[in-house]
């Protein structure tokens, strides 16, 4: 195999690293939610601001970053399950489903006011450098989204199997009546879960602001479309599955790349979804504990 | 068990539970028109009737788990009416709803430990004691408690949803229809565990479709017909009473 593949698959690789942890915060969100979710996107994009203003401010420093746009996500995350999710338990889904549409171009558009409409450069957060394994070169961005990511998933996956916390945000993912009955406060638990899946998408944002050296309005738009079809994958709920969805995605985009020319990028993800949803639309997952 | 029961007392005490004058609609059907109720202290209660009598729809306006148009709730003088369902469930008031409503994708020990979120005064160690009596008393679970919840017979999903309700050590027990589609001697075996929650010091409210055996068990019970408490007495009463004999048990 060539170099230049290689690298496309190491690139693919860490772009796909990155969509999983949106996909898997939608899988979260429409997990414990119940509803679906199209602001994801744009919750990318405001971690990715978020970030960027605490780099000017702190001199580029990683951490502080990290935090500001998990935070800050998390607060847009409680405004909106308070307006696209508490009412409207009892209506029909499509109801949240297009307010969270809403909730999305609202998001996008004020962005374009508040921060502007050009693009923010992200230059240089990290040093580059590249570190070479045998065939396979790997710069200190990617090597960073690598760990981030890793990190980032055994929290969550401590956070789900480990914590009391976790034990009611399953409950209440599989029986928001049966929860209530035991006693747990399903309005509150359902708000954590879907800040989660929000915190989640703004830290993702934080690294592909950096992976692409730039925030901008816009740049959430393919993403939340990106993050639904990983998600698709794993069945919609299935968080390990949704996070190979992604992973998937971003290496058939990549590898797509090699053989044509980067504006296709698109094109490689969305097919990849069309024929997913014509020979398996009900994803890899098959249900779990399924009985009569 | 030395945590903080109700003492067992056969001379029924003080009035636990009240309910005052309950009205629920769906849309333009009433379910349930205006019904009275009151469970004491160390009682079994139960509420026969039809399909669409009103019985489930009662026990959720209960739980708060629907809208009463009118009429109040009471716990121990407390006024329950408006408050959230997990809110009522912390004032000790357990309800394992129709259908088991079991986590399907938590394994048994999990379902358990979800039971323990009602009761905000549990110890840890006091949730550990809790869970080996409940082991003790449904050996089945024990035995299968790491297996999935949604893996076992309806039997033992009835029993889990059981064990999962007296994790958080209730004041006072509601079930609704426990023998639903369960084969006999499954159902023999949960009217006796209900007759043993009793005697651990427990107030149960019990809705049946099986009458001859709910009657049997209740120290008082209630008959229940399009939405109104048409009979009511000791359960002896009215597995006498010539009308509940010819619309409920078949004689």
């Amino acid at each position: 195999m060539d170099g230049y593949l290689i690298s496309q698959i190491v690139n693919g690789l860490c772009l796909g690293l990155i969509y999983a942890l949106i996909a898997l915060g939608v899988a979260v969100i429409i997990g414990i939610v119940g509803f679906a979710t199209f602001t994801q996107g744009e919750i990318v994009m405001i971690g990715a601001y978020s970030s960027y203003y605490v780099f000017l401010w702190s001199g580029n420093n990683l951490i502080y970053g990290m935090i500001a746009s998990f935070m800050i996500t998390w607060i847009i995350g409680m405004i909106l399950y308070k307006v696209c999710y508490a009412k409207f338990f009892d209506s029909p889904e499509y109801i949240s489903l297009i307010c969270t549409i809403g909730f999305s171009m609202l998001l996008k558009n004020l962005a374009q006011i508040i921060f502007g409409a050009e693009k923010k450069p992200m230059l240089n957060i990290i040093e580059n450098k590249i570190y070479h394994l045998g065939i396979i070169e790997l710069s200190r961005v990617q090597l960073m989204v690598f760990i981030t990511v890793i990190v980032m998933v055994i929290i969550l996956s401590l956070l789900f199997t480990r914590t009391s916390w976790g034990l009611k945000l399953k409950a209440v993912s599989q029986n928001r009546e049966a929860a209530a009955l035991v006693g747990i406060n399903v309005d509150k638990t359902a708000m954590i879960g879907n800040c989660i899946g929000c915190a989640i998408a703004g830290a993702a944002g934080t690294l592909i602001g950096i992976y692409y050296q730039s925030a901008y309005a816009t740049m959430g738009a393919t993403l939340s479309m990106k993050a639904f079809t990983s998600a698709t994958l794993g069945g919609l709920t299935s968080v390990p599955l949704a996070a190979l969805g992604g992973i998937l995605i971003g290496v058939t985009e990549n590898i797509g790349i090699a053989f044509s020319s980067a504006s296709f990028r698109d094109i490689f993800s969305f097919g990849f979804l069309i024929i997913m949803l014509i020979f398996k639309p009900t994803g890899f997952g098959r249900k779990r504990g399924a009985r009569a | 068990m030395e945590r903080a029961l109700p003492e067992v007392s056969h001379e029924w005490g003080e009035t636990m539970l009240k309910v005052n004058d309950l009205v629920v609609d769906y849309g333009y059907v009433h379910a349930v028109k205006g019904i009275d109720l009151e469970v004491n202290q160390g009682e079994i209660i139960t509420l026969i009737g039809a399909n669409g009598a009103g019985k489930t729809t009662t026990l959720k306006a209960i739980s708060n788990l629907i809208k009463k148009s009118s009429g109040s709730i009471t716990f121990q003088g407390e006024d329950l009416t408006n408050m959230s369902p997990h809110k009522i469930v912390e004032h000790g008031i357990c309800h394992v709803p129709e259908g088991r409503l079991i986590f399907p994708d938590l394994t048994v020990k999990e379902n358990l430990m979800t039971g323990t979120f009602g009761n905000k005064k549990l110890s840890g160690t006091e949730k550990d004691e809790l869970l080996e009596e409940m082991f003790e008393w449904f050996p089945r679970l024990k035995e299968r408690m790491n297996q999935l919840g949604g893996t076992l017979s309806g039997g033992e999903q009835q029993m889990l949803a059981i064990a999962r309700g007296l994790m958080m050590n209730p004041q006072i027990i509601m079930m609704d229809e426990p023998s639903l589609g369960l084969a006999p001697i499954i159902v023999e075996e949960i009217f006796e565990l209900i007759e043993k929650i009793r005697e651990s010091g427990k107030t149960v409210l019990l809705i049946e479709q099986n009458a001859s055996m709910a009657l049997n068990i209740a120290d008082r019970a209630y008959v229940l017909e399009n939405g109104r408490v048409t009979l009511s007495g000791t359960g002896k009463e009215l597995l006498d009473d010539p009308k509940v004999q010819a619309a409920y048990l078949g004689t």
